[in-house]
């Protein structure tokens, strides 16, 4: 990834992309898994897309499940169909947020980062995997 | 002269609802939970995009979050509550709803 500023906000309005090939890499993988992680449910990630909405209830209205599976599915393949732009329209950039977002907290419930302390004992992969992404949220919400 | 008939007499009966009984709808709270992992600027711009809220208030609620372990971030009736709840998780935020008290 080149440069302080990964994401930079032009006078036209769009959102410029300043990542290099690995970092474009990596948000392509990131943004698969979650297509993945959401169809498939034995992948690690999927429990983390299925936190229950009304936690008093055995199970949630299927209606806003399917809502919410529906959505993150769109917002990952919009994201993964415009990962090699060199621009993003505030609806794309909303999507990368979003999928980034999701696989961030992914990554750390199904590492069990659940707490601070917790987040200091992770081992050095999964630390730089949260810290990449975290890197990459902060750029691209001073955009938002 | 013939004799007059009296015009038939038309009441209008108004009739006055009188509820004794008030009916209380306890509204549904929209909660936001902390992690450890989530930037702070970030959440502020998913609140400001999905309530559209101020900056102000998004950083208040924010910090209540960061702080407290959780906010209410909305509440009103069920079926919206339970459709932000969705949006804030499609977004990456655990959230939950609850009855109010």
């Amino acid at each position: 990834m080149a440069g302080n500023r990964l994401f930079v906000r032009r006078r036209d309005g769009r959102i410029e992309v300043r990542l290099n090939d690995a970092g474009r890499s990596f948000v392509r993988g990131v943004f698969a898994q979650v297509v993945t992680a959401e169809r498939e449910p034995d992948h690690q990630w999927h429990a983390s897309l299925h936190s229950p909405i009304d936690p008093s209830i055995d199970a949630d209205n299927p209606l806003s499940t399917l809502s919410r599976q529906s959505e993150t599915t769109t917002n990952a393949e919009l994201a993964l169909v415009c990962v090699d732009e060199q621009f993003l329209t505030n609806a794309e950039a909303w999507a990368w947020l979003t999928s980034l977002q999701v696989a961030l907290r992914s990554v750390a419930v199904s590492n069990g980062v659940l707490s601070d302390e917790r987040l200091a004992e992770i081992n050095a992969d999964v630390r730089g995997e949260i810290e990449t992404l975290q890197l990459l949220l902060f750029s691209l919400a001073e955009c938002l | 002269m013939g004799a007059v008939k009296p015009m038939p007499r038309t009441t209008t009966d108004s009739e006055v609802v009188t509820s004794e009984e008030v009916l209380t709808k306890r509204p549904w709270n929209v909660v936001v939970w902390n992690d450890p992992v989530t930037p702070m600027s970030v959440v502020v711009v998913i609140f400001r995009k999905i309530f559209g809220y101020s900056n102000n208030k998004c950083t208040q609620l924010m910090m209540a979050v960061h702080h407290e372990g959780r906010a209410i971030v909305w509440s009103g009736a069920r079926e919206r509550a339970e459709s932000y709840c969705v949006k804030l998780q499609v977004a990456g935020l655990q959230a939950t709803i609850e009855h109010a008290d």
